[in-house]
């Protein structure tokens, strides 16, 4: 290569093919259902345990339950305090931890290899002997309310929150995860264990093992461990989905004096399961998706307008949201939002050229490899077959799902699932500089912090 | 698999490491420059310097680097630390000749793409980047803060890296080129390559796009020597917009790499790191005024900076938190620390080196970190064997030399009114 030309992109090389690793997938011998996926690169094991008993199914009145119930479940058993619980975890080194989303809860364990028995036996215990002390609960729920106290001051979180009200109402996914205090401040003993025990139950519980350790030896310490689970089928899901919003809504949370907007823009979206789901995963990236997205380059490479501007449809059982998020100069809150519309509008009209898509296609299909490099991310994607009850070779079709896409099928995606002229903004800052902006768009109200309306503005 | 190291005649540093796994190459640069290169007064640049690397170069367009990257499936970005900037890519291993490219385009033909334009786009974005990282966060002046009361003025760790508002809008397309010729040169830069890779070929095609580059004369700079910090206790109140109260405390080490910088480390673990550490059992668990509690010690040159930080309750006055914080170290000092205690934090220090050595991109920094400071990329396989040297005995004399009540430095974030 003596004569070097700089002024061209240097050809590629052969590529090399790429596969999703193989895993093992099958039932301990209790019945539990699992995947094992042995890698010995670093000396590592991970366990998750999972279920489908996420915050859907929080009831009127106990919002927060499903998230209180995974912040309790790693905080002692019937022989372990929650205190003997900690020293002998992070004594070795390990990670123990609890956490749940709108679908499911998760319960992971990471230690060095050397005590795999050891991580076996303390995770079949929190999982089948959690005690969920009062004193506990008391702890965890002083930590809750102040967490939420805290989160009435953090812009990000204001607008999210205003943002799932604007959308859901008083569906489930109209409230945040955490809870609500007043809800929280009710919970008792028995909310608690009888939302664990009626989940830990059913089936659909599942197991997810990923790192250094012996497939024979795994399976002998489980037969020991994780013995008396199955058996019972899932409750129905609650109703999920609200009708779409009529016209444009505009909801002000009004921040004095705030240095900067945080803006959301969005609209009902799609469940995780809907057939356009892989033309929706090309859409979003070359529309809000990619640092080099539409919505992006507009935003903070043409105007300056933000650090940064991403879309995204929200993967949930029930239709998630579609939702734009940025933090913008409060100056410029009716221009950004403008230029999502105009986003919005613009892919609706016109099918994105080959090269436009090709490049986002590219993208999509060569990262993949980058996002299984740890055990952690290759056992959060195995979860997910899990949860989502997903076939075996989801992850190796995947690719040729997002070759399949035509930009007639983006345009026919943006016509079916954006919709410029119905959906919500939301803007946290100072309301009077963001009232003027935003209150062509259409109907505006403002809210105090708390998120209770006091004015009707224009 | 010992990385393999080699160094170009006009003096950059190259660090390989093969490792076949996925077809994947992590290409990491660090440019052996950040805000402490800075002046008091013109703050910042080093990171609005980052944002103009990826605004094109010679031969690559005002968007073509993010683009060429994310056309071939590749993920990219850069930062800025107080002593090093740092750049990288994580390719299909068929595109490492690409990543090549864009690198040394931009490291050696940077400045006939740079245009006042471009410029004025990228201060805009970058104080965007500063009003919601900062100064529209809750908290969010506190950790500057507190390194502007911990080292005097001069010092190049007092001001916050991405720099004060006044300074990014001051800065000037002079200061931008003159920035570039002295710190953006194979001399000053290490590039490590870890991936699925022929270090043979990687390494000629490593000499195809970088030999040829000019190395520049650096200028010469000298640095406050230790000790940095006054006997003299500083404590601030500052209002902001917040519910609970928090506190931000912290005093100077010695530098990372120096067995008292593992010493620090491992007692920030013991104090503040999990729920077994004794800050979080006494203050969250067991008084419940805290809401959390966690101490760290930042991995920088010149010395190191022990941080605490505990969020209290609503109720909670900062007093009781600043006394927990005093009594806890003298109870290090009295007492010294149990080897129970000490083992817990090996152990998860051991847990914390294995899954950051997972991810192609993670090694590749550690690399260019362990060559850009110590000279000795094979230092970032064996982190682990600095913090097992470290005795019990080390980590009581830790708190007795530098964490003495009178070297701190605090701040309390308080309910009020939003800083304007």
């Amino acid at each position: 290569m003596s004569a070097l030309d700089r002024t061209r992109r240097p050809p590629p090389g052969l590529e090399r093919p790429f596969g999703f690793p193989h895993f093992e997938r099958g039932r301990t011998t209790a019945g539990l259902e699992m995947i094992a996926f042995a890698q010995h690169r670093v000396p590592l094991v991970s366990l998750h345990y999972g279920h489908c008993g996420g915050s859907q199914f929080d009831l009127p009145g106990k919002r927060g339950l499903a998230s209180f119930t995974a912040a309790l479940v790693d905080k002692g058993t019937a022989s372990r305090s929650a205190t003997q619980l900690a020293d002998e975890v992070e004594g070795r080194g390990g990670f123990l931890g609890a956490g749940c989303s709108w679908d499911g809860c998760s319960v992971g364990i990471t230690v060095l290899s050397e005590h795999l028995e050891f991580a076996v036996a303390v995770l079949a215990e929190v999982i089948n002997e959690a005690a969920f002390d009062q004193g506990e609960i008391e702890r965890s729920r002083a930590l809750r309310l102040a967490e939420l106290e805290r989160q009435d001051d953090d812009p990000s979180a204001m607008a999210a929150r205003r943002f799932a009200r604007a959308i859901y109402g008083e569906r489930v996914y109209g409230s945040p995860q955490l809870g609500v205090a007043s809800d929280i401040e009710q919970l008792s003993r028995s909310d608690v264990a009888g939302f664990w025990e009626r989940h830990r139950q059913l089936d659909g519980s599942f197991l997810v093992a990923a790192g250094d350790f012996d497939p024979a030896i795994l399976a002998a310490h489980l037969d020991r461990g994780l013995g008396g689970l199955g058996g019972h089928s899932a409750p129905p899901l609650p109703a999920l989905d609200p009708s779409p919003l009529e016209g444009i809504r505009v909801h002000i949370v009004d921040r004095p004096g705030a240095a900067q907007c945080e803006l959301r823009i969005g609209h009902l979206g799609v469940p995780r399961a809907h057939p356009d789901r892989p033309r929706l995963v090309l859409l979003n990236s070359l529309l809000g998706g990619k640092f080099t997205s539409r919505i992006n380059l507009n935003l903070r490479e043409r105007h300056g307008y933000t650090y940064g501007a991403r879309s995204q449809f929200v993967d949930r059982r029930g239709a998630g949201p579609f939702v734009v998020s940025a933090a913008v100069d409060s100056r410029f809150v009716g221009a950004a939002t403008r230029e999502v519309l105009y986003e919005l509008q613009r892919i609706r009209e016109e099918a994105p050229s080959v090269a436009e898509l090709e490049e986002t296609r590219s993208y999509l299909l060569g990262s993949l490899p980058t996002t299984i490099q740890t055990l952690q991310s290759i056992a959060g994607r195995l979860e997910l077959l899990l949860l989502y009850d997903l076939a075996d070779d989801y992850y190796t079709r995947l690719p040729e799902l997002f070759r399949q896409v035509t930009p007639t099928q983006i345009l026919e995606a943006a016509r079916l699932h954006l919709d410029p002229d119905r959906l919500a903004v939301v803007a946290v800052g100072p309301a009077d500089e963001l009232a003027s902006q935003l209150h062509d768009l259409g109907a505006l109200e403002v809210h105090e912090p708390e998120n209770r309306p006091t004015a009707v503005l224009y | 698999m010992q990385p393999r190291r080699h160094r170009l005649d006009n003096g950059l540093q190259v660090v390989l490491q093969a490792d076949h796994t996925l077809p994947l190459v992590a290409l990491s640069i660090w440019y052996h420059v950040g805000s402490k290169d800075e002046q008091p007064g013109r703050t910042g640049l080093a990171h609005l310097f980052e944002h103009m690397l990826f605004q094109g170069s010679e031969n690559v367009g005002a968007n073509d680097h993010f683009g060429h990257l994310q056309r071939a499936g590749g993920v990219a970005n850069g930062s800025t630390w107080f002593d090093r900037t740092n750049y990288y890519e994580t390719v299909p291993a068929h595109e490492l000749e690409l990543a090549l490219w864009l690198e040394s385009d931009r490291m050696g033909f940077l400045l006939p793409a740079l245009t006042a334009e471009k410029l004025e786009n990228q201060r805009s974005v970058v104080i965007n980047e500063r009003r919601q990282r900062v100064d529209n966060q809750p908290y969010g002046r506190a950790s500057e803060r507190l390194h502007e009361l911990l080292y005097p003025a001069d010092h190049p760790y007092h001001w916050p890296v991405i720099g004060y508002v006044d300074d990014i809008a001051a800065a000037s397309l002079d200061e931008v080129e003159d920035f570039f010729h002295a710190h953006y040169a194979p001399n000053n830069a290490v590039l490590t390559l870890v991936g699925d890779f022929d270090e043979e070929r990687a390494l000629r095609m490593v000499d195809d796009y970088f030999g040829p580059l000019e190395p520049t004369a650096r200028p010469s700079r000298s640095w406050p020597a230790p000790p940095y910090t006054a006997p003299v206790r500083r404590f601030e109140v500052l209002e902001d917009r917040v519910r609970l109260p928090r506190l931000y405390a912290g005093f100077s080490v010695p530098a990372y790499g120096t067995s008292e910088w593992y010493a620090a480390s491992v007692l920030a673990s013991i104090l503040g790191g999990g729920r077994a550490s004794r800050l979080y059992r006494d203050l969250v668990y067991q008084r419940q005024i805290a809401q959390s509690a966690s101490c760290y010690v930042l991995p920088t040159e010149l010395c190191g900076t022990f941080g605490m930080v505990i969020s209290g309750r609503p109720d909670t006055h900062v007093d009781e938190l600043r006394i927990a914080i005093d009594e806890s170290l003298a109870e290090v000092v009295a007492h010294g620390v149990t080897e129970a205690e000490r083992t817990r934090a090996l152990n998860t220090m051991l847990t914390v080196h294995w899954n950051d050595l997972q991810a192609l991109e993670d090694r590749a920094d550690a690399l260019s970190m362990a060559t850009t400071y110590f000279d000795r990329p094979e230092r970032a396989l064996v982190e682990p064997e600095h913090y097992r040297a470290v005795t019990l005995e080390d980590l009581r004399a830790c708190a007795d030399r530098y964490g003495s009540a009178s070297a701190h430095a605090t701040v309390a974030v308080v309910p009020g009114e939003a800083p304007s």
